[in-house]
Order: structure tokens, then sequence, then C-alpha cells
């Protein structure tokens, strides 16, 4: 199976999906003439032409509404953020008119649209720039937010996701965008709204996504070669709706489980899932369930203090142990 | 749909008849009953509510409501121009009149101010929210400024499948003061999109004066920055009002771009229904009511010959039934089952594979 990195793969399901359906474009701050701010959208203006590949000034609540107003007469936007943290100069477009326009119509509006970007700490870029919007969208009805790990998901979950009826919060990472994995060739999309066991293990349940799924992967390895204990690591792939029922299922079998994610703790994503959890597995667990997240500061921005601040391999490890009592 | 079309209504519509007149009898018409609607309405939301089987009282009409009564001009106008076929209009939150305009039934419309199932949204939407649709009627959206992006968005629609339509993007003398306005009218014209930025400037952005809260008081000046048309009209004059709209909707269809059109009017009621209105005085109302738009309409009708005496009674008692049987629909409509609570969050169902 050919191998490619993460931001090819997400340039391959839009180029397909354009391909396949005229109503399809793409727009942002520099997907066009500059190849996009992090080449995702590489050679896509050559492809396609100005009228389907769009450069917008910086203007996030126009470009991000314009969207908007463009799927509610039957388009279906994808809509480039260069980061995520600035969605919040126009999370009114999106908490109010992309999330409640269906509802508050009586159902008249179908809004096919995906906004998609990178997400979470990059790297030294400082507090304005290192924002986890995971949660900020995820309690939001309305909306879906999906979260690919690797460059398989990201294709076939991009493609599920542009051809959705409803609004869809896609979150990148940019320091995942190199990353490289076996993609296939031929089509294929993956079901929204199902997680992924993606290790399966019998003493520890690991909930993770987006970039912290790596993160597990290495805890848990070194978990079973040094300790001999056994995760499951589980892959949340979309963070709203929120497959339950498979979570639900592995901590049934391993009766302890450790949320980790790169938000804040507090009414944080992790937070959100651990409240979703308990009333369903309070009686099946062996100890409470452990959460690896941030540090509850901002993001700063020396090196070191930084890295201190976001979930570690140890920190991971360390909770582990925690709830197994080791 | 629950929101039952009238689509002949429209003060623009082709009429079976073409006698002398009639075209501009039902433009006068339509400006008579979303005046008569409006001040029901406010009649209805300060009436006692009723009484449930629980002993709770809930309101006639519930909210926040913005009442229309003196800028019908704009709505009737716009609707005159207006193609249901392929243009779009998306406005804010004080937007009754323009669907009564574009052709929602009274009863629909009323209805959902009752929060019935029966309303335009299906009781789910509210004053500040009525949609239709199928006649392109895009919402009336309740965030100051937050539906303009969402008008570029239609524009865009438009030009990107060339079906030669027009977004009618509305807003208030407020939104002006928001960055949405910047952004949008800035990204619409330099894509060249076809659509009409119109400002209803009542002078009151809900209690604050213009003079108060732009830098710039002559409004249409607000617009030179963005390389497109920017106007004043008289906004109590329905003609003025057609014959602007007309231009600019001729510009945007034929690929000339976007214009910014400053509808300068007056609102007769408080900015919603809790309002004092302590910024004004009773003779600057009096004043105002003078240029009542529906007033110089008939009398422009007189003028030319194309009002007979006791027309006006006539339409008057037939907007008075009209506007009867809307209340009375409204109250006999049900509320909305409690299974709606959880219907059209979504379009899809998940696990979603597609």
């Amino acid at each position: 199976m050919p191998v490619i990195q993460f931001k090819e793969a997400l340039r391959a399901a839009m180029i397909e999906e354009m391909e396949r359906d005229e109503n399809v474009f793409l727009l942002g701050e520099e997907v066009g003439e500059y190849n996009g701010a992090y080449k995702v959208s590489e050679g896509m203006l050559a492809r396609f032409g100005p009228r389907r590949v769009l450069d917008t000034p910086i203007s996030e609540a126009a470009f991000t509404g314009l969207g908007i107003g463009a799927a509610m007469c039957g388009l279906r936007p994808i809509v480039e953020l260069m980061s995520w943290s600035f969605s919040l100069v126009c999370f009114d477009q999106l908490a109010n008119n992309a999330a409640n326009i269906r509802y508050m119509s009586g159902g008249q509006f179908k809004i096919p649209i995906v906004f998609r970007g990178g997400n979470g700490i990059a790297h030294q870029l400082g507090a304005t720039h290192s924002h986890r919007v995971d949660a900020l969208f995820s309690r939001v009805p309305g909306l879906t937010v999906v979260a690919p790990s690797c460059p398989y998901d990201a294709k076939g979950l991009l493609k599920s996701a542009i051809r959705s009826d409803d609004p869809v919060i896609f979150l990148e990472s940019e320091v995942m965008l190199n990353d490289r994995g076996e993609v296939p060739d031929e089509p294929y999309t993956l079901p929204i709204g199902r997680a992924y066991v993606r290790r399966e293990g019998s003493d520890v349940t690991f909930i993770c996504w987006s970039k912290m799924v790596k993160l597990c992967m290495a805890a848990a390895e070194k978990l079973q070669s040094e300790e001999g204990i056994s995760a499951e690591v589980i892959d949340l792939r979309t963070l709203r709706p929120l497959d339950e029922d498979t979570l639900v299922s592995s901590i049934r079998k391993t009766n302890r489980c450790v949320v980790v994610d790169e938000d804040w703790p507090y009414c944080g994503m992790g937070a959100g899932i651990v409240e979703r959890l308990y009333r369903r597995v309070f009686d099946d667990l062996d100890a409470p369930i452990g959460r690896v997240c941030c540090e509850d500061v901002p993001v700063p921005y020396n090196h070191y203090l930084e890295r201190a601040m976001q979930p570690s391999v140890p920190k991971v490890i360390a909770a582990a142990r925690e709830v197994c009592y080791v | 749909m629950g929101a039952a079309s009238d689509v002949q209504n429209r003060p623009g519509a082709k009429m079976a008849s073409s006698s002398k007149g009639k075209v501009e009898r039902r433009r006068l018409w339509m400006m008579m009953l979303i005046r008569r609607f409006e001040e029901r309405t406010y009649q209805e939301y300060t009436k006692r509510g009723f009484e449930d089987p629980s002993g709770e009282v809930v309101k006639r009409i519930g909210g926040f409501c913005h009442l229309y009564s003196g800028q019908e001009a704009v709505a009737v106008g716009i609707a005159a121009v207006f193609e249901p076929k392929r243009d779009y209009l998306v406005n804010g939150y004080r937007d009754h009149g323009h669907a009564l305009a574009l052709g929602m039934s009274p009863n629909a419309a009323m209805a959902e101010l009752f929060g019935r199932v029966t309303g335009c949204s299906r009781g789910k939407g509210g004053s500040m929210h009525f949609f239709q649709a199928e006649v392109g009627n895009m919402g009336g959206h309740g965030i100051v400024g937050g539906q303009i992006p969402l008008g570029v968005g239609m524009a865009f629609a438009a030009w990107y499948r060339k079906t030669g339509g027009v977004s009618f993007t509305l807003f208030g003398d407020g939104a002006l003061n928001q960055g949405t306005f910047n952004e949008s009218m800035n990204l619409a014209s330099l894509w060249k999109l076809p659509c009409l930025f119109i400002c209803e400037n009542n002078g009151l952005a809900m209690g604050t004066q213009v003079h108060r809260s732009s830098a710039e008081t002559d409004l249409a000046k607000r617009g030179a920055g963005y390389a497109m048309p920017c106007r004043n009209v008289d906004g109590n004059d329905l003609n003025e009002v057609i014959a602007a709209v007309q231009e600019a909707a001729g510009r945007a269809r034929a690929g000339e771009g976007p214009s910014f059109l400053v509808m300068n009017t007056y609102r007769f009621r408080g900015h919603s229904m809790s309002d004092p209105q302590k910024y004004r005085t009773r003779e600057d109302l009096e004043r105002a009511r003078q240029r009542d738009p529906i007033l110089l309409y008939e009398r422009y009708l007189r003028e030319q010959g194309l009002l007979e005496d006791g027309a006006v009674d006539q339409m008057d008692n037939e907007i008075s039934q009209i506007v009867n049987e809307a209340v009375k629909f409204s109250e006999q409509s049900p509320h909305p089952d409690l299974r709606e609570l959880y219907e059209h969050v979504l379009s899809e169902v998940y696990p979603l594979e597609k």
C-alpha cells in the first residue's frame, strides 16, 4: 500500500470529492496562489482554477459566514482555517449560524459544510495560536466534530465529512501534517460517529484522539514491555457525536480507564467525556477514571515550559499506574 | 411545509387582470397588511397569556419582538424587485414585514409568534427567526450583523451557479458598527458578487441615535472604502425605494458587483416590546408620522388617479379580517409535540456512512 503524508491524504480527499461533485469548492486564507499556508492544498488552484479554489482576505467571520450562506443554497464548501485558534474571531458564525439555522428554521435548511484546519498546540506559537477548540465546538448541538489521528483516517473521514449534510468541524494538527502512513489508492470513506480500537488490551482503556493517539500508543508499548500492563487504546475519531458504546464495552472489559487529551482540565473535552462515561460505567470501575490533560495555564512560548504544559508519555504511564494501583 | 406560501400576494407578482394601477394598489395593500399585522402583534403581545391546565400562564407571544411599523416601504419596495426563483433575502431580527412582503401567509407568520407548530419555523424560531426557504427568504437572524456574511455566501452561490440571482442582504444602522459589515462589504466587492447591501437606517440602534454610534452620520459614506456604488435613499418613499433597488439589482445581475443602499426611514414603535422610548419626544414621533410611508404612497396613488374613493376602507376591512383570522388560526394551532425538541438538530443519522 502506498505510504503518504497526512497533508497529502487531506489533499487527496478534497481532490476526489471536488472531482466527484461540482458543488464542492475550497476557500480560505492562502489556499490558492500560496498553495496553502501548510501546503495542504498544494496544486489545487492549478487543478481546479480560481472559481473553485478561492483565496480570501484575512476576514474569518466573512469567509466562514460566506460558506454557511452558500451551503444554505446547496453548495458544499470546504473552508480552511489557517489555525483553529482564529475561529475565536468567527465563533458567532460557527456556533450561531452553522449550528442553529437548521433547527430554528424548523428543518428548512441543510448546512453541508466542512471547516478544517490545524488545532491545538504546535510548537512555540504562544498562547494566542495554540488553542484547543475541541470542547468549544463539541458542546454545541448541530455541529459534528471529527479529529483524525493518521493519514488513513484523515482521508476517509474528510471524504465522509464533505459528503455529510451537516456542518462538520474537522480538527487537524500542524505537527501531524508530515506524519506518514499507509493509504490505499482505491477510494474509501470512514464512518463519522464511530470510535476505533487501535490497540487491544485487557488491563486499562486509554481514550484519546488526534495527536494524543501516538502518545498513548507509545505509552501502551512501554507499559507492556516494562510493567506487563496491557492497555487498550481507543481512537475516538469523532468527538461529537461520541461513540459511547465502544468506550463503555472496553471499560466493562478492562475496568480501568484514562482519558488523555490536550485540552485544559476544567470543562475541557476530557471532562465532558468522563461525565458521559461515569453514568454508564460507575459500577464497572475498579478505580476512578484517570485524566491526563494540559496544565491549567495559558500556553507558554518557552520550549521547556510548553513541553511541561502538555501531556507526555511519562504522564500517561503515571496515570495508568495510578488507576491500576501499581 | 407549515409555511403555506401565498406567492400571489407578493407586490411584484403579475396580476391576472392588468387593470390600471392594480400592481400599485397591491403594494399599498401589502404595506397596510404589514402595519396591521404589527399593530395586532403589539396588542397580542401585551394581552394576558393562556392559562394552561397546570395553572401556569404562558404568554401569547413571548421573547423579544421587534416591530416594523413605519419602515414598510423598504420591505415592499425590495419585494417588488425580488425574483423568488433565483434571489435570496437575508435579514436581521426585525423581520416580520419582509416575510409578509415575500409572500408568507399571515397565518404562518402569526402562528410562529405564538410558538405554534403551524408557524413558519414550526414554533422553533420565534419573532427573530422567520424563514421561508421556498421563496428564498433565508431568514431573520438574531445577532446584529451576524447575517451579513451569510448574504455574501448567497450571492456567491448565485455567482457560482450563474443564475443571475441577487442576494438582498439587509441590516440596520446599528450593524454598520460590527466587524462583519467591513469584512463582508470588502469581500463581496473584491469578488464582484451580486450582493445588495441594504441598510435600513431607522436612526436608532436600540436606543442609541446614529450621531452617538457612528462617527460619520451620513451613513452612505460608510461604504466609501469598498469600491462600490453607495447612496442614500428616502426609505419612506416606495417609488424611490423601488427605483434604487431596481437599479442596483440590475447592476448585480449584469455582473457589475455589489451596491450599498441606505434606506433612511423611521420606526414608529420602540426597539422591542420593553422599550420606554426615552430617547425621543412625542413631537419627534408626530413629525415622523407626517412622513408615514403608507400615507405618502396613498397620496401618490390618489394624485395619479389610481385610487378610487372608498378603496382604502375596503382594503382595510379585508386586511382586518385576514389578521383576525391569523390570530384565530394561531390560537387554535397546536404547540409542537415534545418529540420536536430533538428534531431538526442534524440532517444526518449517526454513525454516518456515505
